[in-house]
This record gives structure tokens, sequence and C-alpha cells, in this order.
């Protein structure tokens, strides 16, 4: 942005003020549907590529052309065909993504509120150059949807009693059994929560998905992370391999070669994935992408097996038998010299250093991709 | 084995820059000298002396000294893929006492740090109970409240130290714990309330975040002394401890400590979720893991001297400080060694000696100047004490991960810059 002359800048900021949001959205709504973006998408001062391309000056910016990214074929060919981004592209994009550009390596499923898309992309045209940001902004009238209502701020110091947006029962209705605080929760409610499924099956919903659908799902929606095969891009989590290395100096655990329960595979991906987009899959889904991770770990291999709620139980996981209780209470470490620490002359000779820090210039500023990678991350 | 980076300049580098202000000082100031000219420090007039300073209301929310602008939070950018699902960690080298500040309290998300709306926020509680309830945040503050002083440690503190030392600094080797003042309400009252069926012996809490964290509590720890927490020293959670409200797990590891919690699920078996099969168990050298670790040992570390905070006022009087914690209960000694565990002396604790709770130590003594391998041993109250990293190993194999509770080791040298090394 520092190519910008700062006095043309400043009166097209002042143009902008003038002439009132050139947005239909929000930015400070935007910011937080940006959110979702984050997991792969940098934006402002230093950002840098991460699974997606940095967004800055992106109102436009011919599609795929940030320098330094890989962007996938059909992301190129847009933009060699002409494709910019600007408020009218960008909607019909984050829309959705794979019906715009057919074969984009963006793995997201798309904004289904049409407010969020006004929001998200005034908010990211907040980091183009104002000129070009509001040639691209569409005119007031062809809003398609209503601008975010913006709260007003209250000043008043004098802290007024918030109305719950779901009014609280009456005490003694249906609230709980020794206080009577809380009300009853509707089975809608708990049916929206309560999601989780145990591995003895409990909670398993109705549905079924075979590994080619989920090799599909799959290919769009976690291989930009976890790789073509579950092996993995760069230090996102590794989903198949690894059998038999448990024992290993550098054992590789993965939902193949270590989980014990295959109802926890489902239970996270509806929980938890796609990174940034969890909640969005459907049950189908779910039970398609737990079976194709059953395929790239080789405990199913046919690619028309399909997993059900009825079946499920008959999969059992390799590392199941390996899992053992706490006893670490009873180490020899901690019984040798319970009650007892040694005092005086506890080691023979005198101390010798037998290995340094590995990394000694742990600062702040290490920089994101350096590659003095020790031996152990974080799980 | 370790492979080591060879950056051996960068080492020098990170070495000098701790000690270079330092070595001036010692120089100039040392105790007893007579010094050759007046110390402007007195004579001449400072800024803060002739200048009025800010009004009140500068800072509606006050900040640190802007000297304390090193007292911060710092993350190791390798070690995860994303700073979404990442760790920071807290700088207990720049700290004293046992309780930390909120806005150093290390944070580890596994979907970022979810900024709830307490108006639109709900705490539900489903499953083997007589009358599923939901409760608003104001009904949670109509129950009776308790204050509790507990420590939080992440089960993976020092994990990227089991194979050897690995990060120069406490804040990095140590730093995913923090102790706070919790303010809530107890867990067995929110259970009570909604009635636990006699079949339910577990709770599984979950999260409103993008992670929708969840952990299986059993029964009987729910029912002792978990909390279901919305303040912490006094003022509401941050937004990355939990904001508007989380579990209290105390002794537990942090994991189990959902934070934004929105349901409490009683059920008559564990949900072996992600949290506690794919993470937190604990691979042993046979290829076996061990299942539901939940308790934190018992453990310490000396916070200074340490790499991040070395000696720099030369020889002479010198007050060596740090931390001890058990999740067994209180910690009833803390031991100190200057030659590597040969010999050891007893540290004094000071300030209250709470269950689960951090505790601070002190040992004062003369140095001479020279070499020492520094190292704090903890024994807790059910007489457990802290191992060292070795014996660790023997047991464990080296990709136990979580869970290292071993004696730290700094090396200082006769500079007084301190270094993190594994001895024989
Ligand atoms: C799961 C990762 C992921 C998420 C989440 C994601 N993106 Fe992307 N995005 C990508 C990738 C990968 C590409 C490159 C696409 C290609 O080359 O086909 C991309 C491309 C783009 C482009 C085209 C950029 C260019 O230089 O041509 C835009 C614009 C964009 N994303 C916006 C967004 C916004 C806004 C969001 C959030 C609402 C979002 N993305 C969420 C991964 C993601
Ligand atoms: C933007 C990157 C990204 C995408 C896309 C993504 N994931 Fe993940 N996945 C992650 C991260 C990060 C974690 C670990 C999260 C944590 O630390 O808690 C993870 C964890 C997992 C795990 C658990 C791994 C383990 O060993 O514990 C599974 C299983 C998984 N993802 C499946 C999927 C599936 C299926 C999809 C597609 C629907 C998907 N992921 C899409 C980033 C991603």
């Amino acid at each position: 942005m520092s190519r910008f002359p700062e006095i043309a800048l400043a009166a097209a900021l002042a143009a902008l003020c003038l002439s009132g949001p050139a947005y239909a959205g929000d930015p400070a709504a935007g910011e937080q549907v940006f959110k979702r973006c984050k997991a792969c998408h940098a934006v402002g001062d230093g950002a840098k590529h991460r699974v997606g391309p940095e967004l800055n000056e992106l109102i436009g910016r011919t599609a795929g052309t940030a320098e330094g990214y890989r962007y996938s074929s059909a992301m190129e060919k847009a933009g060699a065909g002409g494709l910019a981004w600007n408020a009218e592209t960008l909607a019909k994009f984050l829309d959705d993504p794979k019906g715009m550009v057919k074969g984009t390596k963006m793995s997201f499923a798309g904004l289904k509120k049409p407010a969020d898309i006004d929001n998200v992309i005034a908010y990211v045209a907040t980091f183009s150059k104002p000129s070009e940001a509001m040639d691209a902004a569409p005119k007031p009238e062809d809003k398609k949807t209503e601008a975010a209502p913006t709260e007003p701020k209250e000043e008043s110091a004098r802290a007024e009693p918030v109305k719950p947006a779901v009014a609280a029962a009456p005490a003694g209705e249906g609230g709980g059994l020794n206080y009577h605080l809380g009300r009853t929760a509707t089975a809608g409610e708990i049916a929206a929560w309560d999601i989780d499924v145990r591995p003895d099956g409990v909670g398993l919903p109705d549905g079924s998905g075979t590994v080619a659908q989920g090799e599909k799902l799959f290919d769009a929606q976690c291989s930009s992370c976890h790789g073509d095969f579950g092996e993995a891009v760069g230090r996102w989590p590794v989903l198949a391999g690894g059998q038999g290395t448990l024992k290993d100096d550098r054992p590789v655990k993965t939902v193949g070669s270590y989980w014990p329960y295959l109802s926890t595979v489902y239970d996270y991906i509806r929980r938890a994935m796609p990174f940034g987009n969890a909640r969005s899959l459907s049950d189908d889904d779910v039970y398609a992408l737990t079976a194709y991770v059953l395929y790239l770990n080789d405990i199913v291999t046919e690619e028309d097996f399909e997993l059900s709620k009825a079946n499920f139980g008959t999969i059992e996981m390799p590392n199941a038998q390996n899992f053992i209780a706490d006893d670490r209470a009873e180490e020899p470490q901690y019984l040798a010299n319970k009650n007892n620490p040694c005092m005086t002359d506890c080691i023979a000779g005198v101390a010798k250093i037998t290995m340094h820090a590995e990394v000694l210039d742990v600062t702040p500023d290490v920089q994101d991709g350096d590659d003095k990678k020790p031996s152990a991350g974080i799980e | 084995m370790v492979e080591r980076s060879g950056n051996g300049q960068s080492r020098r580098g990170f070495l000098k820059a701790g000690l270079a202000g330092g070595a001036a000082l010692a120089g100039s100031l040392a105790a007893g000298r007579v010094l050759a000219a007046d110390d402007p420090a007195i004579t001449q007039i400072q800024d803060w002396n002739r200048y009025s300073g800010d009004g009140v209301d500068a800072h509606p929310y006050g900040m640190p000294s802007p000297f304390e602008k090193d007292a911060v939070r710092r993350n190791v950018a390798w070690l995860t893929a994303d700073p979404v699902s990442s760790v920071n960690f807290t700088p207990l080298h720049k700290l004293d006492g046992i309780i930390t500040p909120n806005g150093l309290c290390f944070e580890r998300h596994h979907g970022g740090a979810a900024v709830v709306d307490p108006a639109k926020h709900r705490l539900m509680i489903n499953g083997l109970v007589e009358k599923p309830l939901v409760f608003t945040m104001d009904d949670l503050r109509r129950f009776p409240r308790v204050n509790k002083i507990y420590f939080l440690e992440c089960a993976a503190n020092s994990g990227m130290e089991w194979r050897g030392s690995q990060l120069n600094g406490c804040q990095f080797t140590h730093g995913m714990v923090h102790c706070v003042m919790y303010t809530g309400v107890l867990l067995k009252d929110i259970l009570a309330e909604a009635g636990v069926k006699p079949a339910g012996k577990w709770v599984l809490a979950e999260g409103a975040d993008s992670a929708a964290m969840t952990r299986s509590i059993p029964m009987e720890k729910a029912l002792d002394d978990c909390m279901v927490a919305f303040a912490m020293n006094g003022e509401a959670l941050r937004v990355e401890q939990g904001y508007p409200v989380r579990l209290v797990v105390p002794g537990f590891e942090g994991n189990m400590w959902v934070k934004w919690l929105r349901r409490l699920e009683v059920g008559d078996e564990p949900w072996e979720q992600r949290e506690e099969t794919s993470k937190y168990t604990d691979l042993l050298a046979n290829g076996k893991a061990r299942h539901f670790t939940w308790a934190m040992d018992v453990k310490s570390v000396i916070t200074n001297p340490s790499p991040q905070a070395p000696i720099t006022h030369g020889k002479g009087r010198l007050v060596l400080t740090g931390l001890a914690w058990s999740g067994n209960g209180t910690v009833a000694r803390v031991d100190i060694s200057t030659d590597g565990g040969r010999n050891w002396k007893p540290a004094r604790i000071d300030g209250p000696s709470l269950p689960m709770a951090l505790h601070r130590f002190y040992y004062e003594m003369d140095w001479d100047g020279s070499e020492m391998f520094l190292q704090s041993r903890a024994m807790d109250e059910k007489g457990f004490v802290q191992p060292t990293k070795q014996q660790l190993r023997a047991v464990r194999g080296a990709n136990s991960i979580y869970h290292n509770n071993g004696i730290q080791t700094w090396y200082v040298d006769t500079n007084g810059a301190a270094e993190n090394v594994e001895i024989s």
C-alpha cells in the first residue's frame, strides 16, 4: 500500500467517507466472517500465502495472479479468460466457489448468507487501494441484500438490564430441581447440539456413504490440508499410514495406526471438519468421508464399500487393543523415593553436559517457514 | 536422537544480547563499590520528575509500564501448521508470586479463540438427567458462588523436551501453565439442578468454539471439585480463556478445562473423543498407550535465573526463584541443586500453599561466579518426588509427549548466562 502516494490516498479516503460506504456490507461484521477464511487466507500487513493466496489488493486483481502462489490450473485459466475480482465476481465466487470456478482447489463450500458475503467483501476491500475499490463497488441500486443493521453504540454508563434473547422461564416452571434455575431444554435444542457418537454406536445418525462418494468430498474439501492420500500437506495432520510404526523411534500416529475407535472419526469430522468450516457436512457426507479415511488406511479395500449406521459396529480398528489404564503412580521412579528424596551424594561424579538446547534463538520474530524445525512438535 | 540445528552463531548472539546490558551495569553499580562519578540517575532531574504524567482515564483499562514490553506471551511458529490451532507460552521468567496476570495466561486453542456474545450463550445439560435444562449466563450467576486458586497446565507442557533439551527459555519449556483465582459455581450444584440419574457415571463437556471441544470427565471428579467459572482474577474470563464461561477441573490436564462451555451431557460410558484417543494419550516404548491420564504430576522449574533471564549482577548475593505444583494437592517441599543433582538444599516456599495451585519458592545464596548446573525438585503432599528426565525416558520411552514432569537443568556459565541442557 505504500506505493500509493499519501496525498492521493488521503483524498481518496476523504472521497470515500463523503460518498458514504462504498460497499453494501459492513467491514466490521465482515471481519467476523473472515474468521472462516483465516484458516487458509491472510490479509493485512505482512500477510503471506497460506493454504490460499494472501488477499491484499484483491479488488481489481486478476484471478490467479498473486505472486509466488501456486494456483490450480482452473483458477489460472479463469484469470487468463478475464476474471478479475470485484464486488460482483467475489459475491458469485464466495456463494459457490466450485460452481463459479470449476476445478478450483479452494476447499470451501461457500457462504450461505448473502449478508455474510457482502460483509466479508467490504472487509477484504479495506485492504485494497481505495480508488479501485470504489470503482469496483456496486451502485447502491444493485444491492441485492440489505446491509446488516448496525447497532447503535450505547454510551450511557448506567447498566440497563439486558433482555435475554430467549425469555427465561419464571421460577418453578420448568426450572431445575433445587434452585428452580434454568428452563427445560426442548427436544429440538438437544438434537441441535447433541451430536456426539460413542464407541458402542450411541449417537450415530441414520445415513450412509460410500468410499467413492467420500473420495470426491475429500478431494474437494480435505485434501488441501490433509493431502490427496491423507499424507498431509506441510505440518497439517496426517490421516493415513503409519501402521506398525508405534514402537519405532519415530512413530506415525494416524487414524489407521493409532485410533482405537471408528466412532471418534465420525464424531470428530462431523463436529470440527473441514477446519474453519465446521458443521457444514451432511450426515451422509460424514459417513462417506469416514469410509474414505478407512479406505486410505487399508481398513476397507473396496471403492464401493458403503458405511452406514447398520454396519458401523462391524469395523474393528487395528490398534484398538493397545490402550491401557493410567498406572503412572506405580512407576519405579516414584516408588523408589516416595516421601524420601535423596539429599547428598545422589549421583556419582561431576555433572557433564550431554545435550544443549537445539534451538537457541527462539524469539517472537522467528519467521514462518523457518526450517529450524525441532524433532518434536506440539500435538 | 535429536537433530542439531548447528547454528552456533545465533546461539552466541542470543547469549550476548542477554548479557550486554547487564554486564555494564554490574561493572559500575556492584554493591559496596564507590563510584568514580555521581550517578546521573540521581544528579540529573528526570523527565518524570519534572513534567506531569497522564491524567486519569488516559487508559480506561490499565496496561503494564512500557518498560515491561518483553513480558508477553510468545509462540513458536514452527510447532504447528496454523496459529488457529496452536499454542503460546506464559513468560514465567517475568513473573513473581503465584498468580498469573490474565493477559499473560498461555493460550491453546483448537479452532481459534471464539468471541462469544454472552447474551446468546447457553449452557445445556442433557443425557442421563431427570430434567434436561438450559441456563443463561444470568441463571448461572444465581447459583452459590465459590472462589478458588488453581493452576492449569497443558498435558503437553515440556512435551518438546521429551527427547532432550530443545528450547532455550523456561517460557518455552514450561510456559504452558498458569494460575489464577476463578469465580464461579460448583459443577455438582449444576448437575444436581438437573438431577443425575443413578446410571450417570460420566460427564461430557463441550465447547461452543469451532472445534466444539469435547472431553469425558469421570463423575467422581465432576462431583468433587470441578467448577463452572465465569471470572478469573476478579474480572470476566478473557476471550482466550473461554469467555463467558469455562470448566475448571483442578489438578487435571488443561485440555479437560473446556472453554466456551456450552453443554454438559451425563452418560454411563465415556465418549472416547478425539482429544482422549488420538491426542492426550501417552505412547510407551512397547507400543501400548496410556489412556485417560488426567492428573498432572508433581513438577517444578527455576524461572530465574534461566536462559531468558541470565544473572546480570555478577557474583555475590543471588536470589534464585521458581514455581512448583502438583495435581495431587499441595507441594510439600522444593529442593535446589547447583551441582546437577549431586547434592540438594531445601528452598523456601513463600506465599500461600494451596492444593493444586502454583507454589512460589526462593533460594537465597552467595554466588562465587563459578559454573552451576541448576535444578529444582518438588515433592507433593502425597510424597511423589519429581523424577529426572532420564528416569522418565527409561520407563516411558521417547515418544510419550505428554506429562513430562522431569527435572529441568539450566547450565549457568561464569558470566551468568544460562542454557537449557541435559547432563550425565
Ligand atoms: C480451506 C481453505 C480455504 C478457505 C477456508 C477459504 N479459501 Fe479462498 N482460496 C483457497 C485456495 C486453496 C485458493 C486458491 C484457489 C485455486 O488456485 O484454485 C483460494 C482462492 C481464493 C480467492 C482467489 C484469489 C486469487 O488470487 O485469485 C479468493 C478471492 C478467496 N479465496 C477468498 C476467500 C474468502 C473470502 C474466504 C472466506 C469466506 C475463503 N477464500 C476461504 C483456500 C481457502
Ligand atoms: C484448512 C485445513 C484443513 C482442512 C481443509 C481439513 N482439515 Fe482436518 N484437520 C486440520 C487441523 C488443523 C486439524 C487438527 C485440529 C486441532 O489441532 O485440533 C485437523 C484434524 C483432522 C482429523 C484428526 C486428525 C488426528 O490425527 O487427530 C481428521 C480425522 C480430519 N482432520 C479430517 C478432515 C476431513 C475429513 C476434512 C474434509 C471434510 C478435513 N479434515 C479438512 C486441518 C484441516
